[in-house]
């Protein structure tokens, strides 16, 4: 050997870790499996209307919001499946297997080994979620006819990115304090479980679905009025109106809704069942604009990724290696 | 004199248990150094302190005056570490690793071009780099480890047990790759249960036990130091009691023990009395049919080193 290393500048110690990461990431099973889920679904999504129709012996009708409604449909497991399987051995995976010896013992710190693997995440779903859209616009083109709105589907993406992001700062977290893939995956889908599930029916019921909109998740659920749900991503029109959700995991959704209905605003009630009667009663409780939703799921988010990216990025800065 | 390792009052524990025991330790620069203990004795916990993976409770270590408290990747950037049975992630190939690594110490995409692959060649890799790690024997995986610990050319390696996981064949290629490594000037530190290993590779030693550092210095002054008495084990026809107690009268031995034709002559002195001995034998009507010289080794050393501080560690507890 001739040649003697010079001392790498940030940049290159960075696109090392995000190259060894982006190496790791692109040959996890766990990605391709529930990317393989993802295209099966939009697959089914693709071709199920026309194998009804020709069931049914009727002709197939155009659908111009066939790929934007889609596209804002993958939603909070889909989300939450893609950060689990990005980010939930990322730290805790290295301490698990001992190669983070040999990482942290390279001259780079560990400040940009962190973000090197978050940038990887990111460059990770914006690859899966990027060919995603791409097919179902391809498809939704070539089955019904010229789409509509195509020129929002980066929004979709980057909101899909942003909502994900913090499903992935929660995991990455989670391993990142417990060194254990097993525990930051089970901790997240506890979380993911109690939010989504276990949070949504004690809001509806105690009437507090406020509590949602700050906590990690689809949030509170309202109706936009006056904005006909057919032309739009989620089809449960009651009582009137497309329904909206406030959480961080519809950004994408709700910015696609602003986009094309700029003044839409939003009506939240608190659900009543009647046993008596086996009746549903819903009771107004408040509304808010849709854009203040949006304003405010952002900052949410923001602060849910700054949070828990501080927490992970602290326990693998002191984190000390004895095993 | 430079040291590339300098460790002082070095304290690390694991709860109750003191792992490193105020060690002080000089490691002087364009050595060879080894690192002598039984299991459990603070090695390991020694070097990953040096290289940043643990952080001291108390005192301080230093890499070639630089501090190595913290993350402190200018430190890093001057040593190559081979960690014990080393794990690298198994769905990268051999290459992809060095490379990655290499693009990490600085090299650029020519310089790992041009230095891969005589490093492939240097450690026996050469023809499965691109093969996944995952598919690499243990040996293979302590040959890349030793590869990605050359990488950028170190000051200073830290290689620990390297010849954990190798064949016979692969420890001597070790060993001198170790002896290559040190004439270019660069400082090999070597952590090893092999004391073999040590005494054939190695310039200096320090012999550590339970967190407390023994001895340090040059192998033959450790060896010199506490060399106990040497034997001479002699075969002789016509073995006569006035023989023995002939050679008894002599200055320099302490003692005689006879067993069938062969004597074994206890020695006080370092000094080559084999003559005398021989002479003093014929002179007593025996002819000699072979004579050996049995010093005390490295491994005597440190047998009798580790068995002293257990001892003195024992009579501690029992008072």
């Amino acid at each position: 050997m001739t040649e003697k290393a010079t001392h790498p500048s940030w940049i290159t110690s960075f696109l090392a870790i995000v190259r060894y990461e982006l190496l790791w990431n692109i040959r996890k099973k766990k990605l391709y499996g529930v990317v393989a889920i993802a295209f099966a679904l939009a697959t089914l999504e693709l071709f199920l209307r026309v194998i009804l129709s020709n069931v049914a012996n009727q002709p197939l009708s155009a659908d111009p919001n066939f790929a934007i409604n889609t596209g804002t449909g993958i939603g909070s497991l889909g989300f939450f499946l893609f950060a689990l399987v990005t980010v939930m051995n990322s730290i805790s995976g290295e301490f698990e297997s001992g190669t983070i010896v040999p990482l942290l013992t390279k001259p780079v710190s560990r400040t940009t080994v962190f973000l090197g693997k978050m940038f990887a995440a990111f460059v990770t779903l914006l690859g899966a979620f990027t060919v995603l859209l791409v097919y179902l616009a391809l498809g939704g083109s070539a089955i019904y006819g010229p789409q509509n709105n195509l020129h929002l589907l980066p929004i979709v993406l980057l909101g899909s990115i942003v909502s994900t992001f913090v499903w992935i700062t929660i995991i990455l977290a989670v391993g990142a304090l417990s060194k254990s893939s097993m525990v930051a995956a089970l901790v997240g889908i506890g979380l993911w479980l109690g939010l989504i599930i276990v949070g949504q029916i004690f809001a509806i019921f105690s009437g507090q679905a406020w509590v949602l909109t700050y906590l990690p998740g689809t949030g509170a659920s309202g109706y936009a009025k006056g904005i006909d749900s057919s032309t739009l991503p989620i089809n449960m029109s009651i009582p009137t109106g497309l329904q909206v959700l406030t959480g961080t995991d519809s950004i994408g959704t709700n910015l696609v809704t602003c986009i094309l209905h700029p003044s839409a605003e939003v009506e939240f009630y608190k659900i009543e069942f009647k046993l008596e009667n086996h009746g549903t009663r819903y009771t107004f409780l408040y509304s808010e604009t849709l854009s203040f939703i949006i304003a405010r799921a952002v900052v949410t988010t923001a602060v849910y990724i700054l949070v828990f990216s501080f927490i992970a990025w602290y326990a693998l800065k002191r984190a000390q290696v004895a095993e | 004199m430079t040291l590339a390792i300098e460790t002082v009052n070095l304290t690390k524990r694991y709860g109750r248990l003191t792992a490193v025991d105020r060690l002080d330790l000089n490691v002087s620069a364009n050595t060879i150094h080894g690192f002598l203990g039984p299991n459990g004795a603070g090695k390991t916990t020694t070097i990953k302190v040096l290289v940043g993976l643990l952080k001291p409770d108390d005192g301080v270590a230093r890499i070639f005056g630089q501090e190595v408290s913290g993350d402190n990747p200018d430190v890093r950037f001057r040593i190559g570490y081979m960690p014990e049975l080393p794990k690298f992630p198994k769905h990268l190939k051999g290459w992809e690793l060095l490379d990655i690594y290499g693009q990490m110490y600085g090299l650029s995409k020519q310089q790992r071009i041009d230095q891969l692959p005589k490093l492939l060649e240097l450690v026996g890799l050469k023809g499965r780099e691109k093969d996944q790690i995952g598919k690499y024997s243990k040996g293979m995986q302590q040959r890349l480890g030793i590869a990605q610990a050359l990488l950028n050319e170190p000051e200073l390696v830290i290689l620990d047990e390297p010849s954990l996981g190798l064949d016979p064949v692969g420890m001597v290629e070790v060993r001198e790759l170790i002896k290559g490594i040190a004439k270019e000037g660069t400082t090999v530190f070597l952590s090893s249960h092999l004391l073999f290993e040590v005494q054939q590779v190695c310039s200096h030693v320090t012999i550590i036990n339970k967190g407390v550092a023994l001895v340090s210095d040059t192998i033959e002054n450790v060896e010199h130091k506490i060399r106990g008495p040497t034997t001479l084990q002699i075969e002789v026809t016509n073995l006569t009691k006035i023989l023995v107690e002939n050679l008894k009268k002599l200055s320099f031995v302490t003692d005689v023990k006879a067993e069938g034709n062969k004597l074994n002559i206890m020695l006080e002195t370092r000094d080559d009395v084999r003559s005398q001995v021989s002479e003093t034998i014929t002179n007593s009507g025996g002819t000699i049919l072979s004579m050996n010289l049995v010093g005390q080794s490295l491994e005597d050393v440190f047998v009798q080193l580790v068995g002293k501080a257990e001892e003195k560690e024992g009579g501690k507890n029992h008072d």
